[in-house]
């Protein structure tokens, strides 16, 4: 490759590296391949060059080379989506085995059939986890009636109804006012997005349990990947994985901070124990694996290929 | 031409009424809903979002026909008002050339991957699909629909741009 | 290269501004160096335009629509006219603080100068003002309109900025545009020898009592919309629902002014007039993509982190920029383009962020009213019809005493803060 090529590396989240997970990967990725290679790496943060779903748009066109999303993999590549089945993974260091294990391997590979783009690396959004202003919820029994606000997404809406809760639509700029008036009870995200957003503030109890692991996908379109040397692949292929790996450790940093920063400010977190975990992972689980088997269709093998994948990881 | 001018024109305003009655109502009724009941239309905020896009189609073609669309005319307003006709005459062609570029830039963006769906709106579309029996109503869940509206406004500037050329040629 | 040419030329020959960006970016995109893609352009427009929170636009425009229909813009002059219109120069002082009364209502100083203009510009030249001063007043006074809550750029301001919230920016707002309309109440005050002109009764209505219990109903409304926003009950696009709402109810069933009949018209016209800012919204954002591309932004921050290392040395060069930029591009488009590299500069060196919002929107307002492009200008010319030249010369002055509010806004910030740390924002 020519000694002026430019990597255009797009992502939707800040720039900074100290709280922004998909900002540090961005960063160290740059500073690897910079140092090592000839190529120079741009970063487009913050969503400026569109939305997650123009991103992936833009990396199969080669418009950009480098993209880390999340939700939107699963659009472009349908098999993605068992990974928000919930209840799936019993720990982070459990997804991490298994994406970066044989299951990761074979799902990057379909995908890049799929799409034309190359999965270099996982990263994490985090572990969504269940808010609400009623009670302190520690068995699905708990929240039976009480009206959660979920992405209008159906898979969200599937589960939350198979736990016995009543699924609010509502859109994400609207949800404080939501909160604050009581036109829902709870909610449902990442403790950075909880944290950062105020959110804690209109919430009195959270559960910590983690119903859907988010993993963030780190691309490159691959043609552009071709079109580099054997040593430059190497160089971006390492580069990739010590990014995802910096994604997952700011994740779990701001996680961290973030659950005694929440309890700091008068907020009751709860741990469940693995037989609670257990009986939310029974609720939810047979829902929206029959209802996601529904919408892959020929794609379905994916949900075993995953339980077999987490099974022999967590022994 | 001054038919069609007065037919165009009534057809884009119904449509652009449409959309801002539809959009208004969507969102006040939505908003009554939730602060009242505590329910709200699970489509309740894409659906105007879409609307309106639309809605900016038309508004932008009706706009263009009646010649008011913001432009700087501090040079044109310094020459003859016959050349000044020439001129937006002109620039009459070259909007409809800018309309015709939209028209393939907007169908290259829906024909990507339209069957993709609009979270909020795919429930409420395939269950009026099958409550009408009419299976083409699920698109209205999916993306295509309504990114053909960059499509469509181009195609609505191409006309509204001949048909102002072709009066102004009168006019000047 | 030619990319410029058909941009500056398209601008310049009197393509409308929409059109001559999206032919540019047609262009840039068909022919320019691969990996562009023509598709880019769509996608970008309807990104641009795909925002839930940008319907406040044709919905407080609709609202501005409907309350013109009404008649609510004449109860508000003859409240204006008995406040103010017996001072020297009173229908002068009439037109601006109309536009104060006018701004609780309305977002958009584009909507105060179309509607207030086509009263005060034929009547003022009734009364001897000169008709090119009336129509620079009219324009001048209407930047009023989007400072004072509610505001359709401060809307899109904390659309852009994540952070800063809407009620603290409109809190924030008050002060400032009441302050601007002291302003130029005080150089109409000083400056124009018109003897006191009497408003036609026309104008002023039956009594000052009738004009002060006429103008309730349709104050009420700024009251209950802002409020309600500023308690955080509701969202400033539900917010602008209900103000159509509001405006139909006073229209159709309190004044009897709007028919059934004709509310075709008025829905379509609103959505007209919105589309002709949302086109160039999105024009801009396909435009936006392309420069974010080429990392302007960013070469833009560098030039000025190198240039500027103190505040105030900032803040200056903000307001120069933006007078600057002000002349050329319409005010949301300037702050979808330079807001977002802005801010972060202004937030690390340690500037307000809601006290930079308002000096942006403020300086962008005055861009307004500046030629050769300056929405209200047009409007008001389109009204007053005494050429851009004319118009131009009566509005320099105006435009004077807008800067310098602006400048001490800019360097006493606890006027633009006060209310919002007030009220705990
Ligand atoms: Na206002
Ligand atoms: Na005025």
């Amino acid at each position: 490759a020519s000694a002026q090529q430019t990597i255009r590396f797009a992502h939707v989240d800040p720039a900074d590296w100290q709280s922004s997970k998909k900002g540090a990967a961005a960063e160290i990725f740059r500073a690897i391949v910079e140092g090592e290679t000839d190529l120079t790496v741009e970063i487009f943060p913050a969503g400026a060059l569109g939305n997650e779903d123009d991103l992936v748009a833009q990396a199969q066109d080669g418009i950009t080379q480098v993209v880390m999303v999340s939700g939107a993999m699963s659009r472009a590549c349908a098999a993605a989506s068992v990974l928000d089945i919930p209840y799936s993974f019993p720990s982070a260091p459990v997804a991490w085995e298994v994406l970066d294990g044989p299951f990761g391997e074979a799902l990057a590979e379909h995908c890049l059939e799929q799409t034309g783009l190359r999965t270099l690396a996982y990263g994490e959004t985090g572990f969504r986890n269940f808010t609400n202003s009623v009670r302190e919820i520690r068995t699905p029994a708990d929240m039976a009636g009480l009206r959660f606000r979920v992405q209008p997404i159906p898979l969200y809406v599937e589960m939350v109804e198979a736990l016995g809760g009543e699924p609010t639509p509502i859109a994400w700029t609207e949800l404080p006012n939501a909160l604050a008036t009581g036109v829902v009870d709870g909610q449902e995200n990442p403790v950075g997005v909880i944290y950062n957003n105020g959110l804690h503030q209109l919430q009195q109890y959270m559960i910590l349990d983690g119903h859907v692991y988010a993993a963030d996908f780190l691309v490159i379109n691959e043609d552009f990947f071709q079109s580099l040397t054997p040593a430059e692949q190497e160089v971006v292929s390492r580069a990739a994985i010590i990014a995802g790996n910096m994604g997952r450790s700011i994740q779990q940093w701001s996680t961290a901070q973030g659950v005694n920063a929440v309890q700091a400010e008068g907020m009751q977190v709860y741990s469940p124990t693995s037989e609670e975990l257990a009986m939310f992972r029974d609720a939810a689980q047979p829902a929206v694996r029959e209802w996601l088997a529904g919408e892959l269709g020929d794609e379905a093998v994916w949900i075993e290929r995953l339980e077999a994948a987490v099974a022999s990881a967590s022994e | 031409m001054a038919r069609i001018d007065r037919i165009a024109q009534a057809v884009l305003a119904a449509a652009a009424a449409t959309m801002m009655a539809l959009v208004f109502l969507i969102i006040f009724v939505n908003s009554v809903r939730r602060y009242t009941t505590g329910e709200s239309i699970p489509w309740g905020e894409e659906a105007p979002v879409y609307l309106a896009i639309y809605g900016v189609m038309f508004g932008t073609g009706l706009a263009y026909l009646q010649d008011r669309h913001i432009r700087f005319t501090v040079l044109t307003d310094l020459v003859t008002e016959r050349l000044r006709g020439r001129l937006f005459a002109a620039m009459d062609l070259a909007t409809a050339a800018t309309g015709a570029m939209l028209l393939w830039s907007g169908i290259a963006f829906a024909a990507r991957r339209p069957d993709r769906t609009a979270s909020g709106l795919i429930g409420s579309a395939r269950d009026l699909a099958e409550a009408t029996g009419l299976p083409a109503l699920e698109w209205l869940g999916r993306m295509g629909t309504w990114q053909a509206a960059i499509a469509v406004g181009g195609a609505i500037l191409v006309v509204a741009a001949l048909i102002r050329f072709a009066l102004r040629l009168r006019e000047v | 290269m030619l990319v410029y040419l058909i941009l500056i030329a398209g601008l310049l020959l009197g393509l409308p501004i929409a059109f001559a960006i999206l032919a540019a970016m047609g262009w840039f995109m068909a022919t320019g160096e691969a990996p562009y893609h023509i598709r880019i352009v769509a996608t970008e427009m309807f990104s641009g335009l795909g925002s839930y929170a940008l319907l406040a636009i044709p919905l407080f425009i609709l609202a501005g629509e409907l309350m013109n229909e009404s008649g609510i813009t004449r109860r508000i002059i003859a409240f204006a006219n008995v406040l103010v219109g017996g001072l020297r120069a009173g229908l002068a002082h009439v037109n601006i603080w109309a536009s104060v009364i006018f701004a609780g209502l309305s977002g958009s100083a584009v909507a105060d100068t179309s509607a207030l203009g086509r009263v005060f510009i034929p009547e003022m030249e009734k009364h001897g003002y000169d008709r090119s001063f009336a129509a620079a007043l009219t324009a001048a006074s209407s930047v009023i309109g989007p400072i004072i809550p509610p505001s359709i750029p401060v809307i899109i301001y904390a659309l852009i900025v994540s952070g800063v919230s809407v009620p603290a920016l409109f809190l924030a707002g008050i002060i400032p545009g009441l302050m601007l309309a002291v302003f130029l109440s005080a150089y109409v005050a000083l400056t124009v020898k018109v003897e006191h002109i009497t408003p036609d009764p026309d104008l002023s209505g039956p009594s000052p009592r009738e004009a002060l219990l006429g103008g309730i109903l349709p104050l009420l409304m700024p009251v209950f919309v802002v409020g309600s926003i500023l308690l955080g009950v509701v969202t400033p696009t539900e917010a602008a629902s209900f103000a159509v709402a509001y405006a139909l109810v006073l229209g159709m069933v309190v004044y009897r002014k709007i028919t059934l009949a004709s509310l075709p018209r008025i829905f379509g016209d609103a959505m007209r007039d919105s589309a002709v800012i949302l086109v160039i919204i999105a024009a801009v954002a396909a435009a936006n993509w392309v420069l974010t591309y080429n990392r302007v932004p960013n070469m833009l921050t560098d030039w000025v982190l190198g240039a500027v290392d103190s505040q105030t040395m900032f803040l200056i060069a903000v307001i120069l920029l933006f007078l600057f930029v002000g002349l050329f591009l319409e005010g949301i488009a300037a702050m979808l383009v330079l807001v977002p590299i802005l801010h972060p500069i202004a937030v690390s060196l340690g500037v307000d962020p809601v006290h930079f919002g308002i000096i942006v929107i403020f300086n962008l307002m005055i861009g307004l009213i500046t030629p050769p492009l300056g929405l209200c200008l047009f409007v008001a010319e389109g009204i007053a019809k005494v050429g851009m030249a004319r118009l131009t010369r009566a509005i320099l002055p105006f435009f004077l005493v807008e800067v310098l509010v602006l400048v001490i806004l800019t360097f006493v910030p606890q006027i633009v803060t006060f209310l919002p740390r007030l009220l705990g924002f």
